[in-house]
């Protein structure tokens, strides 16, 4: 990584050097983890006993601490907490709310694929159309996607699901489009020239050379743009009076309800835990054939 | 095909060119449609011009940076610490990964109301939320140069005797400041986001507060203004930092052969 910066700001080109390719190391500690096995017993071996019993216990002495000293008005327990977040789960009045979140998340995560990825692809395969998008790449990427927040209530009006999904693309968008840039640049050039010499079209090649070697890179930034695309989504709601989770934090805060409160951003967690560990499946399950999964072998 | 070194000037001028296009047609077709939630280039461009040497708004940047600063000082302490902690035992890794792992699900916006329970409405609060946040890529990104060090090194130095406190300082701490720096160039950007978000709720000041503020003023140019200045903004950091990168680290590309 570092090598690759440093030779890439020799060369005087910015748009490769400074965006970052983002990484696992940016989402998840997986690294921490032994290469993936194969069958249940190791997932059995795996399971962290000490770890989770370290979890147990900073509950556990969250609990009697806020009991003791007597801090249930700042701090919620986590009993309360979990009773709140399953009395509101159990009478439906979070459902709506979850149903809210998940339509602007998932609406705005897929038209961030859809564009960075076409996007990425052309820009990535042609050195002139790199060229061509760093400027303008290089002026919109730095721009906070929540300073945009207050933009799109004036854009799209505070009670639609247009202003959280715009704030969702903006911010999901840039690490799909690095990342498929990177794919495709970082693909083998010998692929190419053989295809093209067994007389492989344009577009044929795109599809099958060009693809599904910056697949992995892709999924990758798919995977980090989900996790900032569901908090980016959150805050905007907190800021929107239109629905959602957010909006039902913040709710919460002005009642004065702390389960609830609490409850909304265990919720929001568990949400984001579960997304994360969905897609890496996926990706394991689809590719299984790429470097990283066969070195593992 | 051209030259590398013609490619080396056009390139850019390419980039460029496309870039003042861009800011053309968003000049003809704002001025075209005459709505007044898109002003033109210009208008954006004369009221940045008036409001960004105001002491109002430097006195708002001000505030905001401040807190970015001492966020970002506190989570690299943190960071980098039980990083070094976490990459170089194991036990204490098994021991702290699921824990970890939950609170990094945490999203920022989610700690606000709660930081503002307990810390109240002021700084202290939004400090918090920024160091927490910032927290996470540079732990994680130190623990995995940690791990990355050759075992050979490790080994020598356990069998050298060298204690705990030194082989963190003096050995794992430089092996692992390449992938420390990464983990920090990573907490610039997302420092400023967290900056916004932290000033969403709770006093009246900072960037962020400023850009609600001309929300509901219907001050719509100040308000690219102000989105344009925190672009920027990022921008000028990240160079910075690349340049302050390349500093501490020019033994290691030089190592590197670049």
């Amino acid at each position: 990584m570092p090598s690759l910066a440093a030779r890439s700001d020799r060369e005087g080109r910015s748009l490769l050097s400074r965006p970052q390719k983002a990484t696992d190391a940016m989402l998840t500690s997986a690294h921490l983890y032994p290469a993936e096995g194969r069958a249940i017993v190791r997932t059995m071996k795996r399971v962290n006993v000490p770890g989770w019993l370290f979890v147990v216990t900073v509950t556990l002495l969250v609990e009697t601490g806020v009991r003791a000293f007597d801090y249930e008005q700042k701090i919620a327990t986590p009993s309360s907490t979990l009773r709140a977040l399953y009395g509101a789960l159990a009478d439906g009045t979070l459902s709506g709310e979850i149903g809210f979140t998940l339509h602007a998340y998932l609406e705005g995560l897929a038209l961030a694929i859809l564009i960075g990825v076409t996007a990425g692809l052309l820009i990535g395969s042609s050195r002139t159309l790199l060229d061509a998008s760093s400027v303008v790449i290089e002026f919109l990427r730095p721009i906070p996607a929540v300073a945009l927040i207050p933009l799109a209530i004036l854009f799209f009006g505070p009670f639609g699901i247009a202003a959280h999904r715009f704030v969702v693309v903006f911010a999901a968008v840039w690490p799909i489009l690095i990342n498929t840039i990177y794919g495709v640049r970082g693909g083998d050039r010998m692929l190419q020239d053989v295809a093209r010499t067994a007389g492989v079209g344009r577009v044929g090649r795109l599809f099958h050379v060009t693809l599904p070697a910056a697949l992995p890179s892709i999924a990758t930034g798919i995977r980090v743009s989900a996790t900032i695309a569901l908090v980016v989504c959150v805050t905007a709601e907190f800021r929107t009076g239109a629905g959602g989770i957010g909006n039902y934090m913040e709710d919460q805060q002005f009642a004065n309800k702390l389960p609830e409160l609490y409850g909304a951003i265990l919720l929001v967690s568990l949400l984001a835990l579960a997304f994360n560990a969905g897609l890496r499946i996926v990706q394991r399950r689809t590719l299984f054939w790429s470097g990283e999964e066969r070195s593992a072998r | 095909m051209k030259t590398s070194a013609a490619r080396r000037i056009a390139g850019p001028a390419l980039g460029v060119v496309v870039f003042v296009a861009v800011i053309g047609v968003w000049q003809l077709w704002a001025g075209a449609a005459d709505s007044f939630v898109v002003p033109t280039a210009s208008e954006v461009a004369r009221r940045a011009w008036e409001v960004w040497p105001t002491s109002d708004f430097l006195s708002e940047v001000g505030q905001s940076m401040k807190r970015y600063a001492a966020g970002f000082a506190i989570a690299a302490a943190i960071g980098i610490a039980l990083g070094l902690l976490v990459g170089a035992s194991h036990a204490a890794r098994r021991t702290l990964d699921p824990f970890l792992e939950c609170l990094r699900a945490v999203p920022a916006i989610a700690i606000v109301p709660a930081a503002i329970l307990i810390l109240g409405l002021g700084d202290a609060s939004r400090i918090a939320v920024i160091a927490f946040g910032l927290c996470f890529p540079i732990l994680v990104n130190t623990a995995e140069g940690v791990r990355g060090i050759p075992l050979e090194v490790r080994d020598t130095a356990s069998m050298l005797h060298v204690g705990r406190v030194e082989r963190a300082s003096r050995i794992y701490f430089p092996a692992a400041l390449p992938s420390i720096m990464a983990g920090l160039r990573i907490a610039v950007s997302l420092g400023l986001v967290l900056v916004i978000v932290s000033e969403f709720v709770g006093e009246r000041n900072g960037i962020g507060y400023y850009l609600i503020l001309k929300q509901s003023e219907f001050d719509y140019p100040a308000l690219y203004a102000g989105i344009l200045f925190l672009g920027l903004l990022g921008y000028v950091l990240n160079r910075l930092f690349l340049l302050v990168e390349h500093r501490v680290l020019a033994w290691h590309y030089r190592a590197a052969g670049e």
